[in-house]
């Protein structure tokens, strides 16, 4: 089943990964505060989101190679967020495309 | 915070799992100092017990979002108050006049318990973090190919 461009709520709805339902699910789900919450902006907050755990985790690493510290499990644990952060946009751009695609192939 | 993952579940249990790591020096230093009849303070080796408590933030400060859940952290290292036990052994260097040693109060087979209680606690710990993990990549599959 195609994803019409217009749901953009039901990207929405599979844009969050939290697996267990509460009541935060709607609050992560909530447009950032700033541009207005258009769709855009709401991307980039994802984006943003998980440039910034890829670089933290890139940091911890740095931090165990050069001995500073021995923390295993943070260093883990920001890799494991990194890559998740990474998968779901990653997913999302996957969608995004699929749409356009559908899109174009529109017979004018 | 914009929008992202809640990655509360993962940072619990890396909280777990550094408590459990930080109880497992404690126990070490125990097993290692078991024979420590000189202390820094002139006593033998005290036992070291680990204190937990619940955190009711994560790791990076901010308030979790239901206040019955948390991580968990480390408030204090003790310790143990028992009774030093005094053993026969005059040819100990430490021994007082009449042959009596006052040994540390650690009992190994306590402390191994302990250990193989912290170990299990941390595989715990760890298959909570594998199943979120996969709870998610799950999650994230239903975008691919749901056409």
């Amino acid at each position: 089943m195609s994803l019409p461009i217009g749901a953009i709520s039901s990207i929405q709805s599979t844009g969050a990964t939290n697996p267990v339902s509460n009541p935060s699910v709607g609050k992560s789900l909530a447009p950032p505060q700033g541009k207005g919450g258009d769709f855009g902006s709401f991307m980039k907050g994802f984006i943003d989101e998980a440039n910034t755990n890829v670089n933290t985790a890139e940091t911890k690493v740095q931090d165990l190679i050069e001995n500073k510290t021995d923390n295993i499990q943070d260093v883990v644990m920001s890799m494991a967020k990194a890559d998740l952060s990474f998968r779901m946009i990653l997913e999302m751009r996957n969608k995004l495309m699929d749409a356009y695609q559908e899109i174009m192939r529109m017979q004018v | 915070m914009a929008g992202g993952i809640n990655f509360s579940a993962l940072d619990i249990s890396a909280s777990g799992m550094m408590a459990e790591r930080m109880r497992m020096e404690v126990v070490s230093s125990n097993i290692a100092n078991a024979q420590s009849t000189r202390g820094s303070d002139g006593e033998p080796y005290r036992r070291q017990q680990v204190v937990f408590a619940s955190a009711m933030q994560d790791l990076a400060g901010r308030p979790n979002l239901s206040s019955s859940v948390g991580g968990v952290q480390i408030v204090d290292v003790q310790g143990d108050q028992s009774a030093f036990p005094s053993v026969f052994n005059p040819g100990h260097p430490d021994a007082d006049e009449k042959g009596m040693v006052i040994m540390p109060n650690v009992k190994l087979p306590n402390e191994m318990v302990d250990l193989i209680s912290a170990s299990r606690s941390y595989e715990a710990n760890l298959r909570a973090v594998k199943s979120f993990r996969q709870m998610a990549e799950q999650t994230l599959s239903l975008l691919r190919g749901s056409n």
